[in-house]
């Protein structure tokens, strides 16, 4: 054979898959490809001698002159910018260009090439993108700022009802003294009744802003605080709780089991309000000839707090809802609360690493708390 | 070091009483000045720095408000001009940090006796009875057309680059080690250059001006550097035979000796 065949240097350069465009150092153009010709619609004599500048967009050619240019003589080469070519039909060609210097052995630049490539599609890709990417945001902003008026109006909503709560309080407290004093000058059966009233209803009213003041505190973060004490005894506090619902539910009956044989290191008006709550549940909506029965003992490293009652199932749907604030379950008008009771106690069992379950059978509807000692 | 010194990357050199102080343009950072400043480092102390969002500043002390006017780096320029006492210093600006300095001359009385403004321009967008050379139409195509040209910046990469200024060797491994940045910060630094108007400003100009006026520059015609030249009182121009708007690098030896005769 006769060796390896003759490479045609002009053809392969002519018709490279890609334009090719040298430039004279003073950036005039000296020589284009065919293949940059056909795209650009150009001839041969349009083009040389001319700057490539001129065949540029105005964008293109500022581009060019802040970082194409200076960048070549830095680096010596730059490569994947973005170009924009004017067509001779005034179209713009949208092209991706890698450029380097040829260089003199002291560093003067002799001759500078670009190679080009098409980059339409390529480019309304990244547009695309760019455009999704400034959709998201607004997206991610718009919610973020729905977000952050939600909790403002939700902090605001609570720090309103903490003040409303506290500030119920002051006039609630000198109604009340009011009521104390006209008892003691009470004359008649009319008097003493409406002055007891008026005693009773301001207490249920005080337990009803303490019941609204521990939710907000529940809700504004930390949960509710607690005082724990292993010195005191707790069964007392229990059995004053039992012994006030005894006295406020005459005609029922309240049974206790009392097995606490370790101290419990708990808050104990926390857990005597938890008890005055399930227990205050039970004679509402516990069948009214059967007796409630409440239960506290330690064993087992733990404590168990339960009342029990007789009376109706509690509907398996209403069972998740029971313990979430607000919830009030069937009964009559006048022993309506604000349906904060069953909140409370199970926020004071969280406090204390506990928790409150509850169990409903035809014969039995039982509230368990329990809790770790240690 | 103090903050100014990293947030603008600073590099001090040269053995003069006076100083040079070397100010890039768009598009690049003080890598443009290397074929230059190293000729003025016998007679002067060279300050050379990046603008915050070029080169190798401290792109987290960018501040998209300080930065919306050239004003916010004129602060930064006389901020520079404190740090190190310079007082009847040469101020050398290529491109829009000609109106940079023109503006840190005027806040700072003293600390540049001379300023060298390269291929300035006052008003890049045509005005009533003035040409700047561009439609507001076409600014805004250029902004555009930045997103395009991200020069292979990625959120990944940044750290690469800004976080190890100790491993070059790192820098080495990225296509273009130079006049990288965010996209974002080149747009709005784009946004700034080329809609801002300081003819107003050239009328306060009170030192001795030398403007170097390149053949040929697309970006600051011979025309816009004529308005320059005419509105600063003690100002003389320069028409350098360098073609394009770089002249500071492709014929620092026109520019060096050009701006001998003024220095």
């Amino acid at each position: 054979m006769d060796g390896a065949p003759h490479l045609d240097f002009q053809e392969i350069i002519e018709n490279a898959p890609c334009g090719y465009i040298s430039l004279l150092p003073n950036g005039r153009i000296e020589h284009v490809n065919a293949t940059f010709l056909s795209w650009s619609g150009y001839s041969a004599n349009e083009m040389v001698g001319k700057r490539l500048s001129d065949f540029l967009s105005i964008a293109g050619r500022i581009y060019y002159e802040t970082h194409i240019a200076p960048l070549l003589r830095m680096q010596g080469s730059f490569e994947e910018f973005a170009i924009d070519v004017l067509k001779a039909d005034g179209q713009p060609l949208q092209m991706i260009a890698n450029a380097n210097e040829r260089r003199h052995a002291d560093g003067r630049p002799l001759s500078i090439r670009l190679a080009l490539i098409r980059a339409t599609d390529r480019r309304r890709y990244e547009q695309d993108l760019l455009g999704a990417r400034e959709l998201a945001k607004a997206a991610e902003k718009a919610t973020e700022e729905k977000l952050q008026h939600e909790r403002e109006a939700a902090e605001l909503r609570e720090q309103f009802i903490a003040v409303l709560g506290h500030d119920l309080r002051n006039p609630l407290a000198s109604m009340s003294a009011g009521a104390r004093i006209l008892a003691q000058t009470a004359q008649t059966e009319k008097e003493h009744q409406v002055v007891a009233m008026m005693q009773t209803t301001a207490m249920r009213m005080a337990g009803l802003i303490d019941d609204v003041l521990d939710l907000t505190r529940g809700r504004l973060g930390g949960g509710i605080a607690l005082e724990r004490d292993t010195e005191k005894p707790l069964e007392p506090v229990l059995a004053q709780v039992v012994d006030e619902l005894r006295l406020a539910s005459p005609g029922r009956v309240i049974e206790t089991e009392f097995k606490i044989d370790r101290p419990v290191n708990c808050d104990r008006s926390r857990i005597g309000q938890m008890l005055s709550n399930l227990l205050g549940n039970a004679l509402t909506h516990g069948a009214s000839n059967k007796l409630v029965v409440v239960h506290a003992s330690t064993q087992n490293g733990s404590f168990e707090l339960w009342v029990a009652n007789a009376g109706e199932v509690i509907p398996e749907a209403s069972m998740d809802k029971l313990f979430q604030p607000f919830f009030r379950g069937k009964a009559r008008a006048s022993k309506q609360g604000l349906g904060l009771g069953l909140y409370i106690a199970s926020e004071i069992a969280k406090a204390h690493r506990g928790e409150l379950t509850v169990s409903s059978t035809v014969d039995e509807t039982r509230f368990t708390f329990t809790m770790p000692l240690d | 070091m103090p903050r100014v010194i990293e947030r603008n990357n600073v590099h001090i050199r040269g053995t003069g009483e006076k100083a040079m102080m070397f100010a890039h343009g768009f598009g690049c950072d003080q890598n443009m000045w290397r074929f230059v400043a190293p000729a003025f480092e016998k007679d002067f102390k060279t300050v050379l720095f990046d603008h915050v969002g070029a080169g190798g500043s401290d792109l987290s002390a960018y501040d998209r408000d300080k930065y919306s006017s050239l004003a916010g780096y004129a602060d930064d320029v006389v901020e520079l001009g404190r740090e190190f006492g310079l007082q009847d210093a040469v101020f050398v600006g290529h491109s829009v940090s000609s109106m940079i300095g023109v503006l840190a001359a005027e806040k700072a009385p003293g600390m540049f006796g001379k300023l060298v403004l390269i291929g300035p321009s006052a008003r890049y967008v045509d005005d009533e009875g003035y040409v700047g050379g561009f439609s507001a139409k076409q600014i805004e195509e250029l902004l555009q057309f930045l997103e395009a040209n991200h020069m292979g910046w990625s959120a990944q990469m940044a750290p690469m680059i800004m976080g190890n200024p100790d491993r070059p060797e790192l820098r080495q491994e990225l296509t273009n080690s130079f006049c990288r940045t965010d996209p974002e910060i080149a747009k709005a630094f784009a946004r700034v250059t080329f809609t801002s108007d300081n003819r107003e400003d050239l009328g306060r100009v009170s030192v001795p001006t030398l403007v170097l006026q390149c053949s040929e520059d697309i970006i600051a015609s011979q025309e816009v550097g004529d308005f320059v030249n005419r509105a600063i009182p003690k100002s003389r121009m320069i028409v350098l035979q360098a073609t394009g708007h770089c002249p500071n690098l492709s014929a620092p030896e026109e520019v060096v000796s050009a701006m001998r005769t003024f220095v």
